[in-house]
């Protein structure tokens, strides 16, 4: 909200620095978004334009004499077209300082011009927002007054920022009064008092009736001797100053009061209410109503309309209709100050797409005895334009004072760890407008003030009184934390993974969870910012191979992070962990890739480091994956995951040049850490065998391994394939596995010719299983 | 006798002659056992023995037994000459120690990670356990139960990403609060990190897919006192010392009292009015924090008024860009390798 100094002043007397001011705002909790800092204007008075005639050289200049309430008029030749004689305006006397220029006595065209008069824009106001040419003021304003001091030009502005809670503070007068709280002195607040006395003529009075429950106060007062025109200067600088652009002098009038107090208001043309009757009931489905801004709108049931006997009028507390809209020929109006469910109000307005300043302010529940205020202040300025006020006239609930709350006064000491006296305490809440009456030894009876309906719990006078003091008063402690149950597993589980595999050379990325495209199971968001990102990730591998193609240069990454799918209708969700690297295409036989090979050594080191246990690759395929170079990892029999190839269809639509290798993991089910056992190696020399072995080529490594291993019983210490050979030595279909058998016994040394009878037992064993033969 | 010594003078001349012509070790090696192996000349004068008159014996064994400690010292003398001879070429190497670095195959952890670990060490040393859960939420973890009904007009600041009717992506880390109260007695003392949604449209201030930390700290007789302790301390852990951290009042609904809380400008320190870090203020924005509601204490079926606890939510690509001084939010979510290898 932007809100004038000048006009704060109206009510709290404040520091000279605006800066000072802003500081204290957000130490109450009305941050300062920016210091809308004024531009010096200096030099520039009220004028009367006595005489104005035809330049004697020009056509198109004009030379006026102007009374600037000195000893003789200034004489001042203009090329504005809007100027006549009488006319009350602006001028920039000899020596005036603009935002732009400064002005000097000068010849026009032979005549000697001895200032300017000028426009709003020469004010710093907005151009279009008042009168094309020169400014014009009130006749009643009397020549020779300094403009800047009288409209309050030189002031800085206020951005401010106010939270959900505090509707009563989205006002001048709302923030005044929190100034004042602060600074201990005292809010300027008038009475306010309608001046609405008379009975209105036979027929003339307006009724209302509320059918619904969620406007609980409604005043109405009708006005009449009603002129449509510019409102006052003072008032249309002050608008545009708030950055509330002026319209005409009953527009400005509702915009002003609903800035000044906080509550919005509405004027009807009295005439385009069809039996003097407002109604405040829910709209039907499919009503429709033409809004001020000219849209028809079809209503819903959420909406809550103001009608008369006979249709619709507007919305209420969001926007009014068109049809009893004030007009230039108005000349009798009914003023609607009322309170409306502020959840009843958001909900219409976000079923329309519609907001207003108004709506704003209701949709956060205002305070029922803002009605009378704002119905009040806005009487008095109607009365100052010179209509005549009726009495006003109040529908629905009374304003009933809020319920006292009990508060006890250690619950201060408690919850913020500060101890203040009773006296600072209730000093505290009364500067806030609350009365506080002696209760029982130790606690306070506390009754909000009447525009502060977020003051319901002690919690919330806690805050104040600590607002109030400051929370720059409360003393940092750094606490005792007490023992407790919760574990840090999870937690620390991921963080080790992240760990491991940056020690193993890869780089954690973060990539987007939402996504463009996505498969038939995943998850659509139903409000999604783009369509780049409608679809919640089933599966890190498309973020990653994007990434791994963002690079340009062979690079090893991962990423852990949650995935998505649906079950059951319901939203599954569960960590995934994916790693692995980009490699170009090497010269290797088909049935051979390293790049597998490296990342499944990571895979098993990685494994080993968060399970303390052995994975296992078998032959498997997965989507997305190579089918001829994918494997399921399995940990003590338990599936955890994936590793392979991606398929190259799949990396080539991603852009990415040459193979990606990836091993995707199921987190969730890396089974708890087993604690390897140590096994004292033996006091005895081992020694081993290379065997060069023949076999089919659909026999895997560890198969082999397997089988040897099983064929030695305890004599083995390790067996290892540690080389692969195809060719014409072998023959088609068949290849040749190098593998390293280690032989140690525990008890003796083993002998050359224990190990040659093990051997053979081996060769036997796989040639009765594979077919195995020795390669010669 | 004679001729064993001459045959023993002969050889142990001829040794002495390969010896000094040695290059390097295998040399060396080979001479020894040319002369002084199994089957090497020591050994065939050795076997002439046999063939004295066995008391002339004792005297050609303790010749041939001095010729040999003899031929070993020389050799003890050639290695040692030789060893000393290659260090003295090793040694004459030089190299341009500023020549640049071989860099490893060097891996990395995530900055976001980094800071959030960093700040979950700080607390799990004072005795926070640190907890994770879902992103994709039930609106009850994520708003009624924190005191967010339906029609509140708070639930518009976090504008979220609904997956259902009812389900939505986290919009902040706070639905920990509950779970972890749901599962536990008092006192809890957690730290949640984890990331969040909203839908914010992206610059380099915003992402729809942030980080956040969230702490809770529920117990008998926990005050606003010591929330402003523990992040102060934070700060100054992240930070370094000197670090000052301000409250502002502010409003959550799950809060009260609430608070804004700021910390120190890392990179101006408050003293440049032209600061692109905090825009001049002096200060940036590390989080929201407050007193736990009443009403969210009654939710989990605490009563508020025998435990009274804090809570706070920080934003950690936030808290990363004043680290870091990074200039645009979204290198945190681009993560190129650049920003990831200068941040390692």
């Amino acid at each position: 909200m932007r809100v004038p100094i000048s006009w704060l002043r109206e009510f709290v007397a404040l520091p000279n620095d605006a800066q000072a001011i802003a500081d204290r705002l957000a130490m109450l909790g009305f941050p300062v978004a920016a210091i809308e800092k004024r531009p010096t204007i200096a030099g520039v008075v009220t004028g009367r334009i006595a005489t104005i005639e035809k330049h004697p050289n020009a056509d198109r200049l004009l030379v006026a004499h102007v009374d600037v309430a000195r000893d003789a008029p200034l004489t001042i030749a203009t090329a504005a077209t809007n100027v006549a004689a009488g006319q009350t305006i602006a001028v920039a006397t000899v020596g005036a300082t603009l935002p732009d220029l400064t002005i000097e006595a000068r010849t026009m065209r032979g005549v000697a011009s001895h200032g300017m008069m000028i426009s709003a824009e020469e004010l710093a106001l907005p151009a279009e927002w008042f009168e094309d040419g020169i400014m014009q003021l009130e006749p009643t304003i009397a020549p020779g007054l300094d403009v800047v001091e009288l409209f309050g030009l030189a002031s800085d502005v206020l951005d401010v920022e106010i939270t959900a809670n505090r509707p009563d503070a989205m006002s001048v007068l709302g923030l005044a009064r929190e100034l004042a709280a602060s600074y201990r002195v005292a809010l300027k607040l008038p009475p306010f008092v309608n001046p609405g006395e008379a009975r209105e003529p036979a027929g003339m009075e307006p009724k209302v009736t509320i059918e619904s429950p969620d406007c609980s106060r409604f005043i109405a007062q009708r006005f009449d001797g009603v002129r449509v025109g510019p409102a006052p200067t003072w008032m249309r600088v002050r608008l545009a100053l708030a950055g509330q652009r002026p319209i005409n002098n009953l527009v400005d009038v509702s915009n002003y009061v609903m800035l000044e107090t906080g509550q919005p208001l509405h004027f009807y043309d009295a005439n385009a209410i069809a039996g003097m009757h407002l109604i405040v009931r829910g709209a039907r489905e499919g009503e429709k109503l033409v809004t001020i801004d000219g849209v028809e709108r079809t209503l819903g049931t959420s909406a809550l309309v103001i009608a008369d006997d006979e249709r619709t009028l507007g919305l209420a507390g969001l926007m009014g209709g068109a049809a009893s809209e004030v007009r230039p020929a108005t000349t009798a109006i009914v003023l609607e100050a009322a309170n409306f469910n502020g959840a009843r109000v958001r909900r219409m307005s976000a079923a329309l797409g519609l907001r207003s300043e108004a709506s704003a302010r209701h949709e956060k529940s205002l305070a029922p005895a803002l009605t009378d205020l704002g119905a009040g202040r806005a009487a008095q300025l109607m009365r100052d334009l010179g209509a005549t006020a009726y009495r006003a006239h109040a529908f629905g609930a009374d304003v009933v004072p809020a319920q006292p709350i009990i508060l006890p006064a250690a619950d201060i000491e408690r919850l913020l760890g500060l101890t203040l006296p009773p006296d600072r305490i209730a000093a505290h809440l009364r500067a806030l407008g609350c009365e506080i009456v002696p209760s029982q030894p130790g606690t306070f009876s506390v009754t909000p003030p009447a525009w502060r309906r977020d003051l319901t719990i002690e919690a919330d006078l806690v805050e104040e009184v600590a607002r109030i003091e400051g929370y720059e008063r409360i003393a940092a402690v750094v606490p005792s934390v007490p023992a407790h149950e919760i574990s840090s597993a999870a937690f620390e589980r991921e963080n080790q993974i992240a760990h491991a595999l940056a020690s193993l050379g890869y780089r954690e990325v973060i990539t987007h969870s939402l996504r463009g495209s996505a498969d038939a199971a995943a998850i659509e968001v139903r409000n999604p910012l783009s369509e780049d990102h409608r679809f919640l990730r089933d599966s890190l591998v498309p973020g990653l191979i994007e990434y791994l193609a963002s690079t340009g240069t062979p690079a090893r990454v991962f990423e852990l992070g949650e995935v998505f799918a649906h079950e059951r209708e319901l939203v599954a969700e569960q960590t995934a962990l994916a790693f692995g690297f980009s490699a170009q295409r090497t010269g290797e036989p088909p049935w051979r890739d390293s790049s597998f090979l490296r990342l499944k050594g990571d895979c098993e080191a990685l494994m080993r480091e968060i399970t303390g246990r052995d994975a296992v690759t078998s032959p498997g395929t997965q989507p997305a994956f190579h089918p001829g170079k994918t494997g399921l990892v399995t940990l003590g029999g338990t599936e955890i995951g994936v590793i392979g190839c991606v398929d190259p269809r799949l990396t080539k639509a991603l852009d990415l040049e040459g193979n990606a290798y990836l091993c995707v993991v199921n987190v969730g089910a890396l089974p708890v850490y087993q604690t390897p056992q140590y096994r004292p190696p033996s006091r005895f020399p081992s020694t081993y065998r290379d065997l060069a072995l023949v076999v089919e080529t659909g026999v895997c490594a560890r198969e082999i391994e397997s089988a040897v291993a099983a064929a030695l019983g305890a004599l083995c210490t390790g067996v290892a394939v540690f080389d692969e050979y195809r060719g014409p030595q072998v023959g088609e279909g068949r290849k040749s596995l190098a593998v390293r058998v280690t032989l140690q016994r525990f008890d003796a040394t083993i002998t050359d010719d224990e190990a040659d009878a093990a051997i053979a037992r081996v060769l036997d064993a796989v040639h009765e299983r594979f077919g195995a033969t020795i390669r010669t | 006798m004679t001729d064993l010594a001459e045959n023993l003078r002969e050889l142990q001349q001829r040794f002495a002659d390969a010896a000094d012509d040695v290059r390097d070790e295998q040399a060396l090696e080979n001479v020894r056992i040319a002369y002084l192996g199994r089957n090497g000349e020591v050994t065939k004068v050795r076997r002439t023995i046999g063939t004295l008159p066995p008391r002339e014996r004792p005297e050609a064994g303790k010749a041939i037994n001095d010729a040999v400690a003899a031929m070993e010292a020389r050799l003890e003398e050639v290695r040692a000459r030789l060893e000393s001879r290659s260090f003295e070429s090793e040694l004459a190497a030089s190299i341009d120690v500023t020549f640049p670095a071989i860099p490893p195959g060097a891996g990395s952890i995530h900055p976001v990670r980094r800071i959030i670990a960093e700040s979950c060490a700080y607390f799990a040393r004072h005795g926070f356990a640190v907890v994770v859960g879902p992103e994709a939420e039930p609106d009850y973890y994520t708003f009624d139960a924190l005191n967010i009904p339906s029609d509140h007009p708070a639930r518009e600041s976090f504008d979220s990403f609904w997956l259902t009717d009812t389900v939505l992506l986290r919009p902040h880390t706070s639905p920990m609060q509950i779970r972890t109260m749901q599962q536990h007695s008092p006192p809890i003392a957690i730290v949640a990190p984890g990331k969040c949604f909203r839908r914010d449209a992206v610059d380099a201030r915003h992402l729809f897919q942030f980080h956040q930390v969230e702490g809770l700290l529920v117990a008998e007789g926990i005050h606003f006192g010591h929330l402003k302790g523990m992040l102060t301390e934070l700060c100054r852990e992240l930070f370094g010392g000197g670090q000052s951290v301000r409250f502002r009042p502010s409003y959550f609904p799950f809060t009260e009292p609430s608070a804004e809380v700021d910390t120190t400008c890392p990179k101006c320190r408050g003293k440049a009015p032209a600061c692109n870090m905090c825009g001049g203020s002096g200060w940036i924005e590390l989080g929201g924090a407050g007193m736990v509601h009443p009403n969210v204490l009654r939710e989990v079926g605490y009563d508020p008024e025998r435990y009274s606890g804090w809570a706070f939510g920080f934003g950690v690509e936030r808290l990363g860009l004043a680290r870091y001084e990074v200039d645009d939010v979204r290198r945190f979510v681009n993560s190129d390798l650049d920003f990831l290898q200068q941040l390692a």
